[in-house]
């Protein structure tokens, strides 16, 4: 029994870091309707930055600022620079979908010469454990969680109360209408690269730090544990996508504890899979991964 | 240029032009995004492998652990890696190929690849794990003599006639009433729906030939290196045979090829040249390699999408006009 | 599942399709004369889209009963629909770009030995004859609607009136026996309207029964026989286009014309 309760005391862990990485994902998706395969590898590459912050001495909680900052910034570039110039040319979904696969692979390839192949880890001891009943956490672990829940409600707060998170939704429901309401999309669809950038990032750094070491090769992992996320919890929309972690982030530290930590990907995979073929909307259901019909 | 360089370059040129000859079906004609298309190919060398090789209790295989180890004499173990390739191509066709959106799909396709990657990769009984699979048999090694002069032109003779093969087919299907319904719904799946076309039934069916084909290049190639682990076979391989489609040409079969002699030959071969020539530091070009492969694709598809050699109009015969009835019968 | 000769080409009855809690379709029930043309008007959003969807095969309809001329197609999907002879064209230009005028038409043709994977494999000779067949027929009709010396453009180059003729001879390619057009005459040169007016009459004449969603009432007025209305998703009248402006209903829902 004791095991489940460890298992679960992981799955709030990894809950909370998939919700952070889910959530940024697809509020990209839901506003910009970018899927953005290339998130795994700017997580991975903000992981880094904190890293050799991390080895100049500089501690990882101010390193993960500087993570989102990369984050915010290379995101936001990104989205200038290549994503929002091939959408203004109408290329196609799939076009989209190519390019953002060809820029997951620059970025792979041009960080591979300099950060090499090796995996490496954070300088940044564990902390003391807690005790919750049969729960053992460390103290990172706890401030994970509690940094977690501070950023989902801070979403919540700025999607529900703000003035930017309504023109953000607006943006998200119907881009042409809210242009001609007066919202001016193309700031909003800025300020969502740079805040989705920066969950990017901090995401990237918490994955990093949770994990015993990280390489450029995790990117891949990274991507598919916040897509599936996101899927499951229903495309394009925020609250989908934190209902999608507590499910992946659980299931994959039940199964790992229960078989083999080794196929936490396959896991979640799995449950991708799962909802592709049962409920293709996600758990939330509205717009989804369903074709458009007539 | 030595025989083994030569012998070298002709193969892989053999493999990919089959491997890219499907995929256009698959892509170029059909619209289906398959990122996982390298799966394909991997089934069929393993497959071949698996085949053709002797069971892992053989004294001189007891070092890997795999299923199988039939010691089947050639072509069986070519002809199994396109039957595994096809097969495989039913289940993963039903799960992926319903009605999605089309990014969906591509992505659903690409983490398949990326997942089929690392189970094979973990499960060590299964295909020998993350070590791979080695000295696999090459074709009729038990009747030739492998080391001969002439083997190696055996081999391409055998490469060619495939491609020949897949060609042939490929040529059938591309230019035929049927390959004009499958290029009517890549242009618009719902029109050509409400003009009776299946789409779902289509679909599958040329995932099916397209993964036979794939299964077959990568029955060839399996027997030619003799070896074969999950590191050859990573999704960016995939992206490797989009980025030959997208340059050469996409929709036929001669872009195709002129693709697959660009991108996958082309920048191995400028590649190698480059670390023989010492032109940078060694571990630098392979991920320089793969920049290129990234801006390849970005510069084709803002500037030329439709490829070097892009699909031809078909005009026919009787038409009104004149000067293009000569150029009638589209590769 | 018997068909009838005689009585309605095609009859929904108590049509429901919602989506997301909304009811797009609020149980229509109506029949389409057969050899008649049937206009189905209203106001915008009243769900006009959508019942030709459903009718189509497009989307699923959430409950009800299609027949078409007796037989009952509710569970048959769209392709199915179209080589029973229920065809549809759409609001949106719904051309194969990449493909020529021609090869448009051809593809729609429904009995070609060479349109499966085995008729291909087997080679030209198999399919020449049925290829040849159906080049001939395609060439007919694009005489006809004064298309021929575009068969070999791109059918994405084509204007948009020209495009909404390629749709309409792709339809006809298939031997409809109704025929479900969405608005034809929308975003289309006045020239074009006349052209497609003229076609849809001789096309009556020829006892094809069509079932039309249109916003020009005065088109409708001369073309379509009779008329159904619809408003949220209900039909709230039906007859001829006199009849019906003398309903103050009627008149009210549009609050136009």
């Amino acid at each position: 029994m004791s095991i489940f309760a460890a298992a679960f005391g992981f799955g709030l862990v990894s809950m909370s870091v998939i919700a952070l990485a889910a959530v940024g994902f697809t509020m990209q998706f839901g506003i910009t309707n970018m899927i953005n395969l290339a998130y795994g590898q700017v997580m991975i590459a903000s992981a880094y930055v904190a890293y050799y912050l991390n080895r100049a001495g500089v501690t990882i909680w101010a390193g993960m600022i500087a993570g989102a900052v990369f984050g915010a910034v290379f995101s936001f570039l990104l989205n200038r620079l290549v994503y929002a110039p091939f959408q203004r040319k109408n290329t196609s979904l799939l076009g989209m979908v190519i390019v953002s696969l060809a820029i997951s692979l620059m970025i792979a390839n041009v960080l591979l010469p300099i950060v090499g192949y090796f995996s490496v880890s954070y300088q940044e001891h564990g902390g003391s454990l807690v005790r919750i009943g049969d729960i053992v956490l460390t103290n990172n672990q706890i401030v994970i969680i509690v940094l977690s829940v501070a950023i989902m409600l801070g979403i919540h707060a700025l999607l529900r109360y703000t003035r930017l998170g309504k023109a953000m939704r607006a943006t998200a429901a119907n881009p042409t209408l809210a242009r001609n309401c007066g919202i001016p999309t193309q700031r909003v669809i800025d300020m969502v690269w740079l805040i989705t950038g920066a969950l990017c990032g901090v995401a990237g750094v918490v994955a990093a730090l949770n994990s015993d070491s990280f390489a450029i090769a995790n990117g891949a992992g990274f991507l598919i544990t916040a897509l599936a996320a996101a899927v499951v919890g229903g495309a394009g929309q925020p609250y989908g996508a934190m209902i999608g972690a507590v499910v992946i982030g659980l299931v994959t530290e039940l199964s790992a504890a229960a078989w083999s930590p080794e196929y936490k990907e396959v896991v979640a995979f799995a449950l991708l899979v799962l909802v592709m073929v049962l409920r293709p909307q996600g758990l939330l259901a509205k717009r989804g991964a369903l074709a458009a019909a007539g | 240029m030595n025989t083994f360089y030569a012998t070298n370059l002709l193969i892989y040129a053999g493999v990919d032009i089959i491997a890219l000859l499907a995929l256009n079906l698959q892509f170029g004609v059909s619209g289906i995004v398959n990122f996982s298309f390298i799966v394909f190919q991997s089934a069929g060398a393993y497959a071949a492998a698996v085949l053709s090789m002797p069971p892992d209790s053989n004294p001189d295989y007891s070092f890997q652990v795999y299923f199988g180890g039939f010691q089947l004499p050639f072509p069986l173990p070519w002809v199994g890696g396109a039957l595994v390739g096809g097969l495989l191509a039913i289940p993963i066709g039903f799960v992926a190929l319903r009605k999605l959106r089309s990014d969906y799909q591509a992505i659903a396709l690409l983490v398949t690849s990326i997942i089929a990657n690392e189970v094979i990769n973990n499960a060590r009984p299964f295909l020998n794990g993350a070590a791979g699979l080695a000295l696999v048999p090459k074709p009729l090694q038990d009747q030739l003599d492998t080391q001969a002069d002439y083997y190696p032109y055996l081999l391409i003779g055998l490469t060619a006639a495939c491609v020949a093969l897949v060609w042939f087919i490929s040529a059938r299907i591309v230019n035929s009433p049927y390959g004009r319904s499958l290029r009517a719904m890549r242009e618009n799946e719902l029109a050509a729906t409400a003009l009776g076309k299946n789409p779902v039934a289509m679909k599958m069916t040329i995932f099916v030939v397209g993964g036979t084909i794939a299964g077959l290049s990568g029955a060839i190639l399996v027997g030619y290196l003799g070896v074969w682990a999950p590191s050859t076979w990573q999704y960016p391989e995939t992206i490797i045979l989009f980025a030959a489609l997208i340059v050469g040409g996409r929709g036929n079969n001669l872009g195709a090829i002129l693709g697959a002699l660009l991108v996958p030959v082309g920048l191995e071969e400028v590649t190698r040249l480059m670390i023989r020539m010492n032109l940078g530091p060694p571990n630098l070009i392979p991920a320089l390699e793969w920049v290129v492969i990234g801006l390849c694709i970005l510069g084709f598809l803002w500037f030329r999408p439709e490829g070097v050699r892009p699909e031809r109009r078909r005009v026919f015969e009787g038409s009104p006009d004149v000067e293009l009835v000569e150029s009638v019968r589209a590769t | 599942m018997s068909v009838q000769p005689d009585g309605p080409m095609l009859r929904s009855e108590d049509i429901h399709r919602h989506f997301e809690g909304m009811h797009a379709v609020d149980g229509v029930s109506l029949e389409v004369p057969r050899g008649q043309i049937t206009g189905l008007i209203g106001p915008n959003g009243a769900g006009k889209s959508t019942f030709m969807a459903v009718v189509a095969g497009t989307l699923p309809a959430s409950s009800g009963s299609i027949l078409l001329e007796g037989e009952d197609i509710t569970r048959l999907p769209a392709y199915t629909r179209a080589r029973r002879g229920l065809v549809r064209t759409f609001q949106l230009p719904s051309e194969f770009a990449r493909l020529t005028v021609l090869e448009n038409l051809l593809v729609a043709a429904p009995h070609n030995r060479g349109d499966s994977l085995f008729g291909a494999l087997m080679g030209r000779r198999y399919w020449m004859r049925d290829e040849e067949r159906i080049v001939a027929e395609a060439r007919a009709l694009l005489k006809r609607f004064g298309m021929s010396a575009k068969e070999s453009d791109y059918a994405g180059t084509m204007s948009g009136g020209q495009k909404r003729l390629i749709e309409i001879m792709r339809a006809l390619m298939l031997h409809p026996r109704i025929l479900l057009l969405d608005e034809p005459m929308s975003g289309v040169h006045p020239r074009v309207i006349e052209q497609i007016q003229y076609y849809l009459q001789v096309l009556r004449t020829e006892g094809l029964t069509i079932l039309m969603v249109e916003h020009e009432l005065h088109l409708v007025e001369e073309l379509c026989d009779s008329v159904f209305v619809m408003a949220q998703g209900k039909l709230i009248g039906s007859g001829t286009m006199a009849s019906l402006r003398r309903q103050r209903e009627i008149v009210d829902a549009y609050l136009v014309g």
